[in-house]
C-alpha cells in the first residue's frame, strides 16, 4: 500500500481518536453519582440531626425505647458514613480538601459517637439519682411539714408544694429561672424553718437534696449541651462544599473539554464541509467530463466518419499523384531512353540514308556512262563516220576513266554493305525496343529473362558503349510468370544505374542462375559504391542522391515494388570506391494470378 | 594560303561507316582527314592545320563539345561543325559557348545540306584566314585589346520582363550605355536610333520567337552580336539560334553577375573584331531562315531591319 493511501486513513484514525478522547472527558462528571452523593450526605446530615434528637431525648427520659432508636439511627449513621469513607460512592481521594474535610467530620462523629455512648451511661446513672431524689424530696417535704410550727404551717406547705413542682419541673425541662426559684424557695423555707430544731434540721436535708438534684440535672444538661454543641453540622457543610467545589471544578474541566469538543466538532465540520465542497467540485467535474465525453461519444463516430472520409481523400490524393509521380518517371527515364536510342537510331540512319543518295548520283554518273558507252557502240555498228565515231569513244573512254567504274562498284557494294548493316542495325534496335515494352504482349507472361537483360542491355547500349565492358554469364534459366515489361524496367534502370555509378571505364558483370524454386539475377558494378548511411534508404521512394531536378529519386523504389509485387526480393551489397552489387530473386511462379500488382500499371 | 590548294576538312566519328560515307561524300572536293575519337583528331591537329572539323557529338573518351573547345585553342581559325544525333540542352549550350561552334548538323543529314554547310565552313575559313594574317601583318594590334570607351557601342536588352534590363544596367555600371526594348517593334526603333554593338535577348519575346529578328539581324548587320538570356532553355530553339541567327553565347536565367560581365564584354570584343574586318563576316554567315510563317508584325518587322543597312556604314 502506498503512503497515498496510509496518510488518509491515519488522519482519520487520527481525528476521531481525538473526537472519542473529548467526549469520554465531557462524560467524566456522572450526574446521578453526583445527585447520589450529594443524598448520601444529606442523610447524613439529617441522621445527625436524628441522633442529637435522640441524645436530647434521652437527655429527658431514659426509655428504653429512645436508646434503641438512637442505636438504630447510630448504626444507619456508621453505615452511611462508610459509604462516604469507603463505598462505591466514596468521597475520599476526589481532592485533598475534599480528604481534609471529611477527615475532619469524621474525627468530630466519632468523637460524638464516644460522648454519646458515654451520655447514655452517665445519663442512666443520674437519672436513676435524679429520680430518687425526686423521691425523696416529698418525704421530706412531709417531714418539713411535720416538723413545721403550726402558724407557718400552711406557707411551708404552700411553699414545699411550690418547690416540689419546680424541682419536678426543674427535673424534667430546665428553664433558667426554675433554678433560682428552687434556691429561693429553700431560703424561704429554711427561714421559716429557723424557729424549730428538727423543722431545720428536715430543712437541711431537703436543701442537700433539692441542691443535689439540681447539680445532676446541671451535669446531664451540660453533657448534652457539649455533645450537641460538636460541630458536626458545620462540618459537613464544609465537607459538602468542598465537595461541590471539587465537582463545580470538574464540572468546568467537563465544560472546558466540552468546549473543546465543540470547537473540534466545528473544525472537523469544516473540514467535512470543505472535502463535500470538494467532492462536489470534482462530482461536477466528473459531471462535466462526462457529459462531454457522452458528447463527444455521441459525435465520434460522425468524427470518425468525417475523419475517415478526409483520409481517404488525402489518400486517394496521394496515390493519384503518387500514380502522377511514378508515371513522370516513367516518363522521364522513357524520356532518357528516347534519347539514347534516338543517337543509336540516328547514327546508322544517318550513313545509310546519306550512302543510298551516293549511290543514287552514282548511279546517275554510271547511267552516264552506259549512255556514253552506248553512243560509242552505236557509232561503232552505225553509219556514222570515224570521225564521229572516234570523238564517242573518246568521250565514252574519258568518261570511263572519270567514273572509274570498277572502283566505283566496290566502293557501292561497300556502301550498300554498310547500309545493309545500318539497317540491320535499325532493325535490331526496333525489335529490342518492341521486345522491351513488349506492348504486343498480354501483362503476365512467360519470360525469358536472359533475353530481357540482353534487350535492357541493348537499349542501354548508348551509355555502356565503349565505356563500360559488360561481362555476361548466364545460366540456362527456366521461363518465369511475370510482367515482361515490368521486368524489363527493373533490368534497365538497374543497368542504366550500375553505368551512372561507373565514372570513366569500368566493368558491369551480370550473373544468372537457376534456383530451387525461381531465378537469381545479380548484377555488379565496378562503380562508386554505396555508402553505409544511403545503402538503408536507396529503395526510399524519392531518396536520390542526384541533384535537384536531375531525378525524381523514385526508380530504385518503383524496382523495389515491381520485384515485390512478383513475390520476389532484391538486396543491395556494397563496398564504396569499390562497386555495388544488386541481387535479385524471382520466384518461377505467381502466386496470385494475373493481377497487375503496380497500379500505376493501370494509369499508364 | 594557296586558293589552289583544295580546303582540308577533319571527320570524326566513333562509327567508322560514318567516316566511309564522309569520304564518298567529298571525295574530289577536299583534303580529307579522318579520326574515330577526340584524342587521335587532337593529335592530328598538333600536326595537320584543318580548315574544317566535323564532329560526331556522342563519342566514347571525349565529347565533340570538349574536343571542339580544345581544337579551338589549337586551331582558332578551324570553322566547327558539330554532328549530333540527340544532343541535350547542356551539351547545345556548351558548344556555343565554349565551342563557338558554326553549324549544329543533326543526324540523319541531307547530303547536299551538309556538303552546303561544309562549303560555307571552308569559305569562311579561307577568308577569315587571309583577313587574319594580313590583319597581323598590317598592324599587329591585340584583338583582345579593351575597346576605347569613347566608341563604346550600345547594348539593347531585348526581354518583356521591365526588370531585365535595369538589373543588365546595374551588372555592366556606368560604362555601358544600355537600351531596354519590351517588344521587338521597340527594339527595332532603337536599333535605328542608336549605335548597337550588342543584343542580350529572351528566346521568345511577347510570344514571338526572336529567332527570326536575330536571323534577319545578323543577315544584314552582321557585325551586330547576340547573346541569348534566357530561363525557356530547350535544344530545339539552341539549335535554331546558332545555326539561324550565330548567336554568340546562350546564358540561362537567374543572372549572374560575373557571368553577364565577362559573356558582354567578350562579345563587345567581337562586334570590335567584325566591325573592323568585314571579312570575318562569313565566319558567322547564318542559314537563310524559313520565312515565319504568316507572322505579319515580325515580318514587317525583317523589312525595317533590311532598310537597317545603310545605317551601318555611317556607325563603323
Amino acid at each position: 500500500m502506498g503512503l497515498k493511501r496510509v496518510l488518509p486513513l491515519l488522519a482519520a484514525g487520527a481525528a476521531i481518536a481525538a473526537l472519542v478522547f473529548l467526549a469520554w472527558r465531557t462524560q467524566s462528571v456522572d450526574n446521578a453519582t453526583h445527585l447520589q452523593r450529594l443524598a448520601n450526605l444529606r442523610k447524613v446530615d439529617a441522621l445527625d440531626v436524628a441522633l442529637n434528637r435522640a441524645v436530647t431525648q434521652v437527655g429527658v427520659s431514659s426509655m428504653a425505647s429512645i436508646a434503641d432508636e438512637r442505636a438504630a439511627t447510630t448504626r444507619q449513621l456508621g453505615d452511611t458514613l462508610d459509604a462516604l469513607d469507603r463505598g462505591a460512592l466514596r468521597l475520599r481521594g476526589l481532592s485533598p480538601d475534599v480528604d481534609r474535610a471529611l477527615d475532619r467530620f469524621l474525627d468530630t462523629i466519632e468523637s460524638k459517637f464516644e460522648l454519646a455512648f458515654d451520655f447514655e451511661a452517665r445519663n442512666i446513672q443520674i437519672h436513676q439519682r435524679l429520680i430518687q431524689g425526686l423521691d425523696a424530696v416529698p418525704a421530706l417535704a412531709d417531714t418539713v411539714q411535720a416538723a413545721s410550727a403550726p402558724d407557718v404551717a400552711d406557707t411551708v406547705s404552700r411553699q414545699l408544694g411550690r418547690l416540689q413542682s419546680e424541682i419536678t419541673a426543674h427535673a424534667v425541662v430546665q428553664t433558667p429561672t426554675n433554678g433560682p426559684t428552687i434556691l429561693g424557695l429553700l431560703d424561704e423555707l429554711s427561714a421559716l424553718s429557723s424557729q424549730s430544731e428538727p423543722m431545720a434540721e428536715q430543712m437541711r436535708r431537703l436543701r442537700a437534696r433539692c441542691v443535689e438534684v439540681m447539680a445532676d440535672k446541671a451535669e446531664l444538661v451540660s453533657r448534652m449541651a457539649d455533645f450537641l454543641n460538636r460541630p458536626t453540622a458545620a462540618q459537613l457543610l464544609a465537607l459538602e462544599r468542598s465537595y461541590t467545589a471539587w465537582h463545580s471544578r470538574q464540572v468546568a474541566v467537563a465544560n472546558q473539554y466540552r468546549l473543546w469538543l465543540a470547537a473540534y466538532a466545528a473544525i472537523l465540520l469544516l473540514g467535512l464541509m470543505w472535502l463535500g465542497i470538494r467532492l462536489r467540485r470534482s462530482y461536477r467535474d466528473l459531471d462535466r467530463a462526462n457529459a462531454e465525453l457522452s458528447h463527444a461519444n455521441e459525435h465520434l463516430e460522425e468524427q470518425v466518419e468525417t475523419r475517415t472520409r478526409d483520409l481517404r481523400k488525402a489518400l486517394d490524393e496521394l496515390r493519384a499523384s503518387q500514380a502522377q509521380l511514378i508515371q513522370s518517371e516513367k516518363m522521364a527515364s522513357l524520356g532518357q531512353m528516347v534519347a539514347g536510342v534516338a543517337h543509336e537510331i540516328n547514327t546508322p540512319l544517318g550513313y545509310a540514308r546519306s550512302n543510298a543518295q551516293i549511290v543514287r548520283d552514282a548511279l546517275g554518273e554510271l547511267r552516264g556512262l552506259c549512255a556514253a558507252h552506248d553512243r560509242a557502240l552505236a557509232a561503232l555498228t552505225g553509219e556514222a563516220s570515224d570521225a564521229a565515231v572516234a570523238e564517242a569513244v573518246a568521250t565514252a573512254q574519258q568518261l570511263a576513266q572519270t567514273v572509274a567504274a570498277d572502283e566505283l562498284g566496290a566502293e557501292l557494294d561497300n556502301l550498300l554493305a554498310d547500309t545493309d548493316h545500318g539497317l540491320e542495325q535499325i532493325a535490331e534496335l526496333v525489335a529490342s525496343l518492341k521486345d522491351f515494352s513488349r506492348v504486343d504482349r498480354s501483362r503476365t507472361d512467360l519470360f525469358d529473362v536472359n533475353a530481357g537483360i540482353d534487350a535492357a542491355l541493348k537499349i542501354a547500349q548508348n551509355q555502356l558503349k565503349h565505356r563500360i565492358e559488360v561481362k555476361r554469364a548466364y545460366s540456362p534459366l527456366p521461363q518465369i510468370e511475370c510482367s515482361p515489361s515490368q521486368l524489363n524496367q527493373v533490368f534497365l534502370n538497374l543497368i542504366t544505374n550500375a553505368a551512372q555509378a561507373i565514372e570513366g571505364p569500368g566493368r558491369i558483370f551480370v550473373h544468372t542462375a537457376a534456383g530451387a524454386d525461381g531465378v537469381v539475377i545479380r548484377i555488379l558494378d565496378t562503380g562508386s559504391g554505396i555508402p553505409e548511411d544511403v545503402r538503408a534508404r536507396i529503395f526510399e521512394p524519392f531518396f536520390t542522391t542526384k541533384p535537384v531536378g536531375q531525378g525524381t529519386g523514385l526508380g530504385l523504389s518503383i524496382v523495389y515494388r515491381i520485384v515485390e509485387d512478383h513475390g520476389g526480393g532484391i538486396e543491395v551489397r556494397s563496398v564504396p570506391g569499390k562497386g555495388s552489387e544488386f541481387c535479385i530473386r524471382l520466384p518461377l511462379r505467381q502466386a496470385r494470378p494475373a493481377t497487375p500488382p503496380n497500379p500505376a500499371q493501370a494509369a499508364a | 594560303m594557296q586558293d589552289t590548294a583544295k580546303a582540308r576538312v577533319l571527320f570524326v566519328d566513333d562509327e567508322p561507316r560514318i567516316l566511309t560515307t564522309m569520304r564518298m561524300l567529298f571525295r574530289n572536293r577536299y583534303e580529307l582527314h579522318f579520326a574515330d575519337s577526340g584524342q587521335r583528331a587532337l593529335e592530328l591537329l598538333k600536326t595537320q592545320p584543318v580548315d574544317v572539323i566535323v564532329s560526331d557529338q556522342r563519342m566514347p573518351g571525349m565529347t565533340g563539345i570538349e574536343l571542339l573547345r580544345t581544337a579551338r585553342e589549337l586551331n582558332p581559325d578551324a570553322m566547327r561543325i558539330l554532328l549530333t544525333g540527340y544532343s541535350d540542352l547542356n551539351a547545345i549550350i556548351g558548344s556555343i559557348n565554349e565551342g563557338e561552334i558554326f553549324r549544329f548538323v543533326s543526324k540523319p543529314w541531307a547530303n547536299e545540306d551538309l556538303t552546303a554547310t561544309v562549303e560555307r565552313a571552308v569559305k569562311a575559313a579561307r577568308v577569315s584566314a587571309a583577313v587574319t594574317t594580313s590583319a597581323a601583318a598590317e598592324s599587329g594590334d591585340d584583338p583582345e585589346a579593351a575597346v576605347p570607351p569613347a566608341s563604346m557601342p550600345g547594348i539593347l536588352v531585348v526581354d518583356d520582363d521591365p526588370q531585365v534590363p535595369p538589373r543588365i544596367r546595374a551588372v555592366l555600371g556606368a560604362d555601358c550605355r544600355v537600351f531596354g526594348a519590351a517588344s521587338m517593334d521597340e527594339a527595332v526603333s532603337t536599333l535605328e536610333r542608336e549605335p548597337i554593338g550588342v543584343v542580350i535577348s529572351d528566346t521568345r519575346v511577347e510570344d514571338h520567337p526572336v529567332v527570326s529578328l536575330i536571323g534577319t539581324l545578323k543577315q544584314h548587320r552582321p557585325e551586330l552580336v547576340s547573346i541569348i538570356l534566357t530561363e525557356r532553355a530547350d535544344a530545339g530553339s539552341a539549335i535554331d539560334l546558332i545555326n539561324q541567327g550565330q548567336i554568340y553565347r546562350f546564358i540561362t536565367k537567374p543572372i549572374h553577375d560575373s557571368q553577364c560581365r565577362i559573356a558582354v564584354s567578350s562579345a563587345l570584343r567581337q562586334h570590335q573584331r567584325l566591325a573592323r574586318d568585314t571579312g570575318l563576316h562569313q565566319r558567322y554567315e547564318v542559314e537563310s531562315a524559313p520565312p515565319p510563317p504568316g507572322d505579319a508584325p515580325v515580318s514587317g518587322l525583317l523589312g525595317r531591319i533590311r532598310s537597317l543597312r545603310g545605317l551601318v556604314k555611317r556607325w563603323v
